[in-house]
């Protein structure tokens, strides 16, 4: 049941990090709210504390204080099993590294979300197949990822993303290490996703991303500067 | 930086690390000698040095365990070294890549590492020979095994000869993985892809049915198969020499623990006079016990047994009975004849003397069911003796093709027997023959079995009723009692054999527990993303514990197999197998399965509890 409630509201967030040193703080006093289906861009300099944000918002790190809530759930208090079960049913991840499973086929990292969730193996079999559709890698089912471009791995990245069909998808720096030909071919799938009801945060530099977005969180120095809509 | 504080300052940082390879080198030492004192003590000496405990036959299936063992902890050792010294330079090969890259030439590299690996052989050679003598004290103390007659005198040369020969071998063998990795090139050693001694580029798909957590499992085992290979080697060989020393321990003790009854015998009553019973019970224990004894005169005839109570005992229900003489008697090798292809027949024999125990028996009536090489007495011939394995050492070359003569008798030797008694310097002759040559014609020890269906009890207070009334002197003894001290000692000494495992398991363990962390650094990236997009931390664990499932089964597969073979087929004959003895060799090696699979999961459940971003970080 739609609550109307946004999907994703930050209170006051700090993330700060200890190092022999002292400590490094990442994010400072961070508030925001992002609505259902909408389309983020966070932005900023590097090492601005965009990919931590997004980390937080994930549930792959915990704030140092403050609150983050996604889908009306508290993530800073829950545990590692719920977390993981709540990211696999409610989030899709595309990391900027792509991050494939080297150990899989194309296929298998695309399928393996669904595992999880115990999804009869024919509907994993033919989700498999539609997502590779939608990314133009139907071809390349049984190629592991070392066989494939930076492109194709990105893709499938998405692909895999997308498996469990998760109302949130975070992907950081889609483009970073793409070319221009291979990152207009990721522009095109955030493209098509954006048309469908899913809440999506991109974290990102890249000017054509930034005019697809519906709001923009732009951080400097840990801090959120300024907040378009 | 000298290359000395280079290699401290590396060591000391991975302390976890450095103290795993010293440990593990230190147990292999530590094994080694230990296997040493002991053969130095029980096992080699017993061949050698006469009239001590354990018969030769006996002590030859213990040396025969101690010199495999031995050559098995060699083995494994060198194979562990190998894979530590590996999984220690794989864990450096990004430092080496950055120093290469910031100018340090190929020799320097080599020169920094060989330092590393000279310190930490010293050490773990050092501790590995402390460890082995607090192993070798433990043993002479607290296991109550030590043969008495042996000095507790420690053999320091042992030591520093194990010392040395491991130092060096562990030089000679972790050199060349300190070659390679110093060789490697600085963007291959620095690029993250690379790991060394991984292939990254394996397309080994597997079964297509399995899961996906088998299937990563499996996957990444092939990828490392270099390193897979290595520890699968050496658990092979461990799990061999486990199942030597296992399997091998508990038929070798319940196979010599079953010639010691057959010899002996088991649930019998010794009746005589109470000098003669001593006397025997004295005898039974030079097995166990060895030492000087006062001279007896076994001739006396107030020991002999009289036509009257031999008669009382021949007429009771429920009892049956076994007549001895035992006497003690010069005994000479008589020589005999040997047929060569080449030199045609030639004497063979010595004319060597020896005194020794002569014991005459009913041959088709006795009760000892004795292991015979050759031929047992029985086939009612009064010109044959049946020697003790111990006397045949002494004074025979080829005791079945000779003679011996016997208070100017000359009798042939039909068998060479296991047998306690006197710890095998003995000659069993049948009793009419014994009787005309001592000219004593009564037996002085009557051994008594009493029906099973019986009222043990009941029957014995009736023998003792009889032989208060006509002989108070005499008395009965439970010869159990004697029997179980000697086959306690059996087993006491294949106690301590089983020991030896234990050291070798422990460096085992940290060999896979060395490979698992090596697994887990190759593979953290990838659990972090797993873990990233929904994976539960215990499916980590599922991953790293179903790859060292299978490692341990197939080298579990192939060490339990060669390990039994050996047992049966090399190193005891005529093994004595029982429901009981499997039931008992199943449940160990059970147990040291599930031990050490425990063991190696020790590593990734540390790595699983970590935060998801500190796993995707690259170490």
């Amino acid at each position: 049941m739609d609550t109307g409630a946004p999907a994703i509201t930050a209170f006051d967030l700090c993330k700060i990090y200890r190092i022999e040193e002292g400590t490094v703080e990442i994010l400072k006093n961070v508030d925001f709210d992002v609505e259902k289906g909408g389309f983020t861009v966070i932005c900023g300099a590097s090492g601005a504390g965009k990919t931590t944000l997004l980390n937080v918002v994930g549930g792959i790190d915990k704030p140092t204080s403050g609150r983050i809530i996604v889908f009306e759930e508290d993530l800073g208090v829950r545990d590692e099993d719920f977390l993981a079960t709540f990211r696999c049913n409610k989030i899709g991840f595309v990391f900027q590294s792509y991050n494939l499973v080297s150990t899989l086929t194309v296929a298998e990292n695309v399928a393996f979300p669904m595992e999880w969730l115990r999804k009869p193996l024919k509907e994993i079999q033919e989700r498999t197949k539609i997502l590779l559709k939608l990314v133009g890698l139907e071809h390349r089912l049984e190629h592991f990822p070392h066989q494939l471009s930076g492109g194709e791995q990105q893709r499938v990245a998405f692909a895999r993303a997308l498996a469990n069909d998760p109302p949130l998808l975070l992907v950081d720096e889609p483009t970073g290490n793409l070319d221009a030909k291979t990152s207009l071919k990721i522009i095109e799938i955030l493209r098509s996703l954006q048309k469908s009801e899913k809440t999506i945060v991109v974290a990102t530099h890249d000017e054509r991303i930034l005019e697809l977005a519906d709001q923009r969180l732009v951080l400097e120095d840990g801090q959120l500067v300024d907040m378009n809509e | 930086m000298s290359e000395t504080f280079f290699a401290i300052n590396d060591l000391m940082r991975r302390k976890l690390q450095t103290g795993t390879v010293v440990i593990g080198l230190a147990l292999c030492v530590a094994s080694t000698l230990f296997l040493l004192l002991l053969g130095d003590r029980i096992g080699f000496h017993i061949l050698s040095v006469t009239e001590s405990v354990l018969t030769p036959n006996f002590a030859k299936v213990f040396s025969n365990f101690i010199v495999f063992a031995g050559f098995l902890t060699f083995l494994i050792s060198t194979v562990i070294i190998a894979f530590m010294v590996y999984v220690m330079m794989a864990q450096r090969i990004r430092d080496i890549g950055l120093m290469k890259a910031i100018g340090c030439p190929n020799d320097l590299v080599f020169g920094y590492f060989m330092n590393e690996l000279v310190i930490v052989a010293f050490a773990g050679c050092l501790l590995g020979v402390f460890l082995g003598l607090a192993m070798d004290y433990i043993s002479i103390n607290l296991s109550n095994t030590h043969p008495q007659s042996q000095s507790t005198v420690v053999n320091f040369w042992l030591a520093l000869l194990t010392f040395v020969i491991y130092f060096v071998l562990s030089l000679i063998i972790g050199a060349k993985p300190v070659l390679d990795t110093a060789k490697v090139e600085p963007s291959k050693a620095l690029s993250p892809a690379y790991i060394y001694g991984l292939a990254k580029e394996s397309d080994f798909k597997g079964s297509a049915r399995a899961g996906f957590t088998v299937k990563i499992a499996i996957r990444s085992l092939f990828r490392r198969k270099s390193a897979t290979f290595r520890v699968i080697l050496c658990l092979t060989a461990v799990f061999l020499l486990v199942t030597v020393a296992v399997a091998g321990g508990i038929i070798a003790e319940h196979t010599t623990g079953n010639w010691a009854e057959r010899a002996v015998g088991k649930n019998l009553v010794l009746l005589g006079h109470r000098d003669m019973c001593d006397r025997y019970k004295l005898l039974l224990s030079r097995f166990y016990r060895s030492g000087e004894s006062a001279d007896f005169n076994y001739t006396d005839t107030k020991y002999l047994i009289s036509d009257d109570l031999l008669n009382q005992m021949s007429l009771m229900s429920n009892v049956t009975i076994d007549q001895r003489l035992v006497l003690e008697g010069r005994i000479q090798e008589v020589f005999g004849y040997t047929v060569d292809p080449k030199l045609g027949t030639r004497p063979i024999g010595d004319d060597r003397e020896s005194n020794s125990l002569v014991i005459g028996v009913e041959p088709q009536k006795t009760f000892s069911k004795w292991i015979v090489d050759g031929e047992s007495l029985g086939n009612g011939e009064s010109d044959e003796a049946m020697i003790g394995d111990l006397l045949a050492q002494k004074i025979f070359s080829a005791p079945l093709l000779e003679k011996l003569s016997y208070s100017g008798q000359t009798l042939k030797v039909v068998g060479v027997c296991l047998d306690p008694i006197n710890n095998g310097n003995v000659v069993y002759i049948p009793l009419r023959t014994l009787q005309n040559a001592a000219e004593i014609n009564k037996p002085n020890v009557l051994l008594i079995r009493i029906d099973p269906s019986a009222d043990r009890l009941q029957v014995l207070n009736a023998i003792r009723s009889k032989i208060n009334a006509s002989t108070p002197d005499f008395e009965l003894n439970e010869l159990n009692q004697e029997l179980s001290k000697a086959v306690s000692f059996l087993g006491n000494v294949w106690s301590m054999i089983l020991l030896l495992p234990f050291s070798v398991l422990a460096s085992a363990s940290l060999c896979l527990i060395g490979y698992v962390v090596l697994s887990v650094d190759e593979q953290r990236q990838e659990f972090g993303i797993l873990r990233a997009i929904g994976m539960k931390p215990n499916a980590v664990v599922k991953i790293v514990s179903t790859q060292n499932f299978m490692i341990l089964l197939s080298s579990y597969a192939v060490g339990l197999c060669l390990g039994i073979i050996a047992t049966l087929l090399v190193l005891i004959p005529e093994p004595l197998v029982t429901d009981l003895t499997i039931m008992e060799i199943t449940g160990w090696l059970v147990v040291v399965y599930a031990l050490i699979f425990v063991i190696s999961l020790f590593p990734v459940l540390r790595f699983a509890r970590k935060p998801i971003l500190e796993m995707m970080r690259r170490p």
